[in-house]
């Protein structure tokens, strides 16, 4: 057996003393499987999630980047996520900076602290963490010792709000940039280091006049395995299943959806590639269930091949899906087998065929009606219907159609379910997001969506459970996605008001944003004074060509279809060009 | 298939998580060694994996058992590989210390546990009164409160042992508690009634599970150890 001195702990006794006061302490010590530690490496990075640790573990793209850097750069990679507030407080008491989860080093010594922006709601979690690790907030107030702040993630298709804080922003997908990234920060002083990030592709520099970039796109996905020694954590995260990525981006062309626009052109991973990253995923994760990740898993062009061999190699191994497209949800569901467990989310997004058609979303009812049938056959506990309400166009008889649409699957579940099957709805408000076809539409505000909800509450049939965004969140959201750079003094006064993990609900406090929106003379959900002007977010260029977006919109307007241009007929997003191109690897 | 004992220790981050989520990320380790636990029959299969007795979030332990089914077919290890394999896949201050194949499923009852707990800055002449006094009292009392109720309990009825004494700055306090099928005391617990008793903060530096014992374990058996 252990001695007793093996079994003292490494961590520094300041922390221990912390851990012992608060909730889940597991968040705060790391020991994950797959963690690298390289503790000798120069630069020194850190890579931050800002949302709590469950959350913060299972976001694949800060996966990619921390195995990227450790794996194939000489730097090494560390992680810190936000502090629940009462570890928030404690630390505060107790002057302690916050740490990396690695070797529980200040992370305000590293060279480079990289956030992921996955959504404005965990903005002022960005602010909380810059304030715990002692990191001047303010980019122009950062001295030489401190770490340069980097931003990246999908909401940097619009970095204006954050742009004070950080001291730059990357554009894109960073996979083929890490090297560049990494020699830069090997120049001797910190304003060097910056000057010679600000010459790395995709770069946009906040604090330099003129300033403007260029989304990147990582043309060797194709090529490059995923992911295949992910951290898992040894407490309970989102997800909990071994994950791998199939393909990045999507040619359905929904409207409403950044991730749709900001990831073109469509890249798929060969077959052969996935089915033994899956094996090795599986392996070195001890999972028994594989997720393919992306977009729209269902379109991926060797989807059956894929699921079948993973099948046949592992066949005590459960595969699943992260979303279904509705119109292929039925063929691939067939194709999963019997006895599938847990749930499964589709996702019509509109209860009426004329707004899915103004918002692209090709679903047709029979369509809907084959997947609901699919799903209650192949033996799953759950079904989730995802539907966004305050779209474009839309009136309170699409909200009635929601309903009759759910009853209807609600009919379908009880004739032809093999056990149990519960329906669930999800019901979004819809947030107009930068660099889609519907970034100059207005939020449709709160007393709109709130008579919606209701609707839906008064309406949907009792054994359904539904489930709505808060609005007053969603308000909060869609002022800071399509905001300018004024809008950083507000996010800093909400935070200085105690804002803090916005997006959970015992997190948002509307107060704090209304007195933080008076104070600096914001209108929260208000429509933005430059939604008839030239959108200040196009210092970003994101490759989809603004002519594009505006003609979207208008065809969104007359109800006009865009076809999906993996089948060949390109609508002209201007994303293709050069060496830029889809890839159906996946055909191979 | 084959059932084995596994003895496996805690301490680093892993002392920090729950009991669910030490028994998830051991599943985890076994999966990743190579070793394919046997499935639970019916519609929702689970690894044949338990462990037996539950840790408390922040509790480190050294000699902790957990009982697995294996599925040998499917397993591509030796007895002799299966421990080194197993710990090689360990992480977060997890390790598997020591394994023992037995011919029939065992079922171990858990019937006493050792704890030592460091508390900083005690005065040790304080706490060395204070284990005196709980050892000549009849009865000792310690309200529980939960979000079910509040209850009384006897420490006394579940306290088999307790003695401290000085170390570097502190005082170590080691105490063995009965384990019944009606439950027993929180090490926590124990440590709180000795610090109120002795007038010094309840803050644990480090609280440490030493050993259990257990009835139950067959003997007819072949142990594989192998330090590494």
């Amino acid at each position: 057996m252990a001695s007793n001195g093996e079994l003292r702990d490494a961590l520094p006794d300041a922390l221990t003393g912390l851990l012992a006061r608060v909730v889940r302490p597991g968040r705060y010590v790391g020991g994950e499987f797959n963690q690298r530690r390289k503790p000798e490496a120069r630069p020194r990075i850190v890579l931050s999630y800002p949302d709590v640790y469950e959350i913060g573990i299972a976001n694949p793209g800060l996966q990619i980047i921390y195995s990227g850097l450790n794996d194939g750069t000489s730097a090494v990679a560390e992680r810190a996520y936000c502090p629940w507030p009462d570890m928030a407080a404690q630390m505060r008491a107790a002057r302690q900076v916050l740490w990396t989860l690695e070797t529980y080093a200040p992370v305000r010594d590293a060279d480079l602290w990289g956030f992921t922006l996955q959504h404005e709601l965990t903005y002022t979690n960005v602010l909380e963490m810059l304030d715990l690790a002692g990191v001047p907030l303010h980019a122009a107030e950062r001295g030489p010792t401190d770490p340069i702040v980097l931003g990246g993630g999908p909401c940097s298709a619009n970095p204006l709000p954050m742009a004070r804080f950080f001291d730059a922003f990357f554009i894109g997908e960073a996979e083929d940039r890490l090297a560049e990234i990494v020699a830069a920060l090997g120049a001797p002083a910190r304003a060097q280091r910056l000057d010679r990030l600000a010459e790395v592709p995709g770069m946009w520099i906040p604090h330099t006049a003129g300033s403007s970039a260029r989304r990147q796109v990582y043309m060797g996905f194709s090529e490059s395995r995923p992911v295949t020694e992910p951290l898992v954590p040894l407490l309970e995260a989102v997800h909990d299943r071994a994950v791998i990525e199939i393909m990045r981006g999507c040619t359905a062309a929904c409207r409403f959806c950044q991730a749709g626009s900001w990831y073109r052109p469509l890249r798929e991973r060969p077959v052969e590639t996935l089915v033994e990253s899956a094996l090795a995923a599986l392996r070195s994760t001890g999972c028994d269930e594989v997720s393919l990740l992306s977009l729209s898993s269902c379109d991926y062009s060797g989807i059956e091949r894929l699921v079948s061999g993973i099948r046949a190699a592992a066949p005590t191994a459960r595969v699943s899906l992260p979303s279904l497209r509705v119109d292929s949800a039925a063929v691939v569901l067939s194709r999963l087998g019997d006895s599938q467990r847990g749930g499964v989310t589709l996702a019509p997004e509109a209860g009426s065929q004329a707004l899915r058609d103004t918002i692209n979303k090709q679903v047709t009812e029979a369509a809907f009606d084959d997947a609901v049938t699919a799903v209650a056959r192949a033996g799953f506990s759950s079904l989730k219907l995802y539907y966004m309400i305050g779209l474009p166009e839309e009136t309170d008889a699409d909200v009635t159609a929601i309903i009759t649409m759910v009853a209807a699957a609600l009919r379908q579940v009880r004739e032809t379910a093999r056990g149990r099957l519960r329906v669930g709805v999800s019901v979004s408000s819809f947030v107009p997001k930068p660099q889609t076809a519907f970034e100059r539409e207005p939020f449709v505000g709160e007393a709109v969506i709130s008579r919606r909800q209701r609707m839906l509450r008064e309406s949907l049939p009792r054994e359904v459970k539904l489930s709505l965004h808060d609005v007053r969140a969603s308000t909060v959201e869609a002022t800071l996605a399509t905001g300018d750079e004024t809008l950083g003094e507000t996010i800093e006064a909400a935070w200085r008001q105690g804002a803090r993990f916005d997006s959970w609900t015992e997190g948002f406090d509307l107060r704090l944003w209304q007195a933080a929106a008076a104070g600096t003379g914001v209108e929260l959900g208000g429509a933005p004074s430059h939604a008839t002007d030239r959108l200040p977010w196009r210092i970003i260029d994101g490759r989809v060509e603004p002519a594009y977006l505006e003609d979207e919109r208008r065809r969104s307007l007359k109800g006009e279809i865009t076809p999906d241009c993996r089948h060949g007929t390109c609508p002209a997003c201007g994303v293709c060009r050069d060496d830029i191109v889809m890839d159906l690897a996946g055909q191979r | 298939m084959s059932w084995w004992l596994v003895w496996f220790s805690r301490r680093g981050p892993a002392r920090y998580v729950s009991h669910l989520d030490t028994a998830r990320a051991l599943q985890r380790t076994v999966r990743r060694a190579g070793v394919v636990p046997a499935l639970t029959q019916g519609m929702r299969p689970r690894a044949r994996i338990s462990v037996v007795l539950p840790l408390p979030v922040g509790v480190a332990a050294r000699e902790e058992l957990m009982v697995m089914e294996v599925d040998d077919e499917s397993t591509a290890l030796t007895p002799l590989q299966m421990l080194p394999a197993l710990r090689a896949a360990g992480a977060g201050g997890l390790r598997v210390e020591a394994l023992r194949g037995v011919a029939e499923r065992p079922r171990p009852v858990a019937r006493e546990a050792t704890y030592r707990c460091r508390m900083a800055a005690a005065a040790s002449e304080r706490m060395a009164a204070a284990v005196a006094e709980i050892e000549a009292s009849a009865e000792v009392l310690v309200e529980r409160h939960s979000p079910k109720g509040s209850k009384t309990l006897d420490l006394k009825q579940y306290l088999i042992d307790l003695h401290c004494s000085p170390v570097d700055g502190g005082v170590e306090v080691e105490f063995v508690l009965r384990l019944t099928a009606d439950g027993t005391m929180r090490p926590t617990e124990v440590v709180g009634v000795l610090a109120q008793r002795a007038g010094v903060e309840t803050v644990v530096d480090d609280l440490e599970r030493l050993q259990v014992r257990f009835e139950g374990l067959p003997d007819d058996s072949q142990e594989y150890r192998q330090d590494i």
